[in-house]
């Protein structure tokens, strides 16, 4: 059994296939790429996955158990942890805060033991800023922990959205464009530190991504998505040598250059 | 020195009120246009009780206080999953709805003629350890889990329920501690004036504790003490008649959306650290 199986993930927006049909899956430990042009379904694949919208059809097993229909809380809680494209980090917390809002929900105290200074309330709220805090230096982020978040560089913002991410305890970590707006030397710390995470936790990766180097480099399996539909899966040599996705890609080149 | 102690005690019944709608428009974002109405429930309740069935104090005021947490409740279970723009129609219904209640149910609360003959328990020692324990309880709410994730909440709901966070939940808890701080000013209120008559409670209340939260600076405890203090204070140190509150309250929302849009503290709270800043460093390092 998978750690993660997707089967016929199928949403459509009015008159937009969205996400048509897609079935993949993850391993533990495994890192697996999705890649494929703008508005190709994607950002709608994670958004279904972690319960953002409902599904038209299809099933999402973690571990055997099915997640379609559930809260977004409660997927999240049940393993599946995720970054955000365009940056979704909470305005008015720290950036300390940040991460530990994620780790709140599993803060079993409550407002008796608030109200009253119980010892649990105390106990929680040190092992919570504890744990925050090392997030934060998984991250190389731990002597910003008093900024607010608005005050970091772009992809000290991204690097933030991953420590919130690991905050929620993940089995599945879902990175949707990660290493966007970095510099070079960024995406090749970047992809060290995904690696160093995979090691650390032992959790599966799924990482949407346009830069090649990432995926070609962290991942042992690709999907490529082309107007919402599974266009190629296998590994990196596979995936490159696929002259249809060359070809996708190409066609979205061209449509760029051509504006 | 009556007078002093008499607006001293209106300001601290007005705080306790003012801190339900921190927690539900500072803290998480929503809108109560209706928030007057559990200082309404936490009155008559409380005065009913007594009055009418000779209940001792302290069981009064612990039923008046559990009667505005079931209302809130019941208005709060319904709307926590509605947009915000409808929590603030739902809840402004809702205040004018008890109002009107009130006014209808002349052989228990007196109708529109109100209801009088309240034992004046509420003195100024009351008040003042009520306001402090009161504060206490919002400081700690807002340093918790549950401040943190209202915050969250606030800033960006869908974030905040891929971060796990039950948001639903999160509101409805807010919405009953709020109500139950709210229900309690009402009864301090009842017990100070003796009086209590249905138009005292109607959404201009309401809106004008969401104006000094709004004044206060919106995630700021402190902010919203000051403004408080500031606005229910001025127009009566002033000596202005009542009409002229209004047109005080206009003015200055106005200054404050023109020059200072995150109000007078914006997000900062008076704490060790920013007395320290204050006083020790005196320029700012560049950022
Ligand atoms: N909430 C929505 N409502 C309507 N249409 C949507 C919505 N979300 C996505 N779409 C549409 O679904 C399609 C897929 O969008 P999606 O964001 O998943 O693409 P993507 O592969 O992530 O692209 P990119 O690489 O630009 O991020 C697009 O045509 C988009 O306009
Ligand atoms: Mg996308």
């Amino acid at each position: 059994m998978s750690l993660l199986e997707v089967r016929n993930l199928t949403k459509s927006f009015g008159g937009v296939r969205a996400v048509d049909d897609f079935s993949f899956g993850a391993e533990q430990g495994e890192i697996v790429g999705i890649i494929g042009p703008n508005g190709a379904g994607k950002t709608t694949a994670f958004n279904l996955i972690t319960g953002v919208y409902p599904l038209d059809r299809g099933s999402i097993l973690l571990e055997g158990k099915e997640l379609a229909g559930k809260e977004q809380f409660e997927i999240t809680r049940s393993g599946i942890g995720r970054t955000f494209q365009n940056i979704r980090l909470f305005k008015g917390l720290s950036v300390l805060e940040n991460v530990m809002t994620a780790a709140d929900p599993y803060s079993p105290y409550g407002l008796f033991s608030l109200f009253t200074l119980g010892a649990a309330f105390r106990r929680r709220e040190r092992e919570v800023r504890a744990a925050a805090m090392e997030y934060l230096a998984l991250v190389g982020l731990e002597k910003y922990a008093d900024e607010k978040p608005s005050n970091l560089p772009y992809g000290l913002q991204r690097k933030l959205e991953i420590a919130r991410a690991l905050a929620t305890g993940p089995k599945v970590l879902l990175l949707d464009e990660p290493a966007a707006g970095l510099n070079p030397s960024e995406v090749r710390e970047f992809i060290g530190l995904v690696g160093e995470l995979r090691e650390r936790f032992g959790f599966a990766v799924l990482v949407i991504e346009h830069r090649m180097e990432v995926i070609m480099t962290l991942c042992s399996r690709i999907y490529v998505l082309n107007f919402g539909k599974l266009l190629a899966s296998g590994t990196p040599a596979e995936i490159r040598a696929n002259h249809e996705v060359t070809e996708a890609y190409i066609g979205k080149e061209d449509a760029s250059c051509s504006v | 020195m009556d007078y002093f102690v008499s607006t001293v005690i209106f300001t601290g019944i007005a705080l306790i009120g003012v801190l339900g709608v921190y927690l539900i428009t500072g803290l998480t974002g929503l809108f109560s246009l209706g928030q007057a109405a559990f200082m309404a429930i936490g009155g008559y309740v409380s005065a009913v009780l007594i009055r009418n069935y000779n209940v001792p104090v302290v069981p009064a005021v612990a039923l008046a206080i559990v009667a505005a947490m079931l209302a809130a409740l019941l208005v709060g279970l319904p709307t926590v999953r509605l947009r915000r723009d409808y929590i603030s129609l739902v809840t402004l219904g809702f205040g004018e709805a008890i109002v009107a209640l009130l006014n209808n149910s002349a052989n228990i609360t007196g109708g529109a003629m109100g209801i009088s003959g309240i034992p004046q328990l509420t003195t100024l020692p009351v008040v003042l350890v009520s306001v402090v324990v009161c504060l206490a309880l919002v400081i700690l709410y807002k340093n918790s889990k549950y401040g943190r994730q209202c915050l969250a909440l606030r800033s960006d709901e869908l974030a905040a329920k891929s971060m796990g966070i039950d948001v639903y939940r999160l509101k409805l808890i807010t919405f009953l501690f709020a109500g139950a701080l709210t229900g309690y000013s009402g009864v301090l209120f009842g017990f100070y004036t003796t009086y209590l008559e249905p138009a005292a409670f109607n959404w201009i209340i309401s809106a004008e504790w969401t104006i000094i939260v709004f004044v206060g600076g919106v995630n700021s405890l402190t902010g919203t003490v000051l403004a408080t203090i500031l606005l229910t204070w001025l127009p009566e140190f002033l000596r202005f008649a009542s009409e002229w509150r209004v047109a005080i309250y206009c003015v200055i929302v106005l200054l404050i959306v023109n020059y200072r849009t995150a109000g007078i503290m914006g997000e900062r709270e008076l704490s060790p650290k920013t007395l320290r800043r204050l006083l020790g460093r005196t320029k700012e390092a560049p950022r």
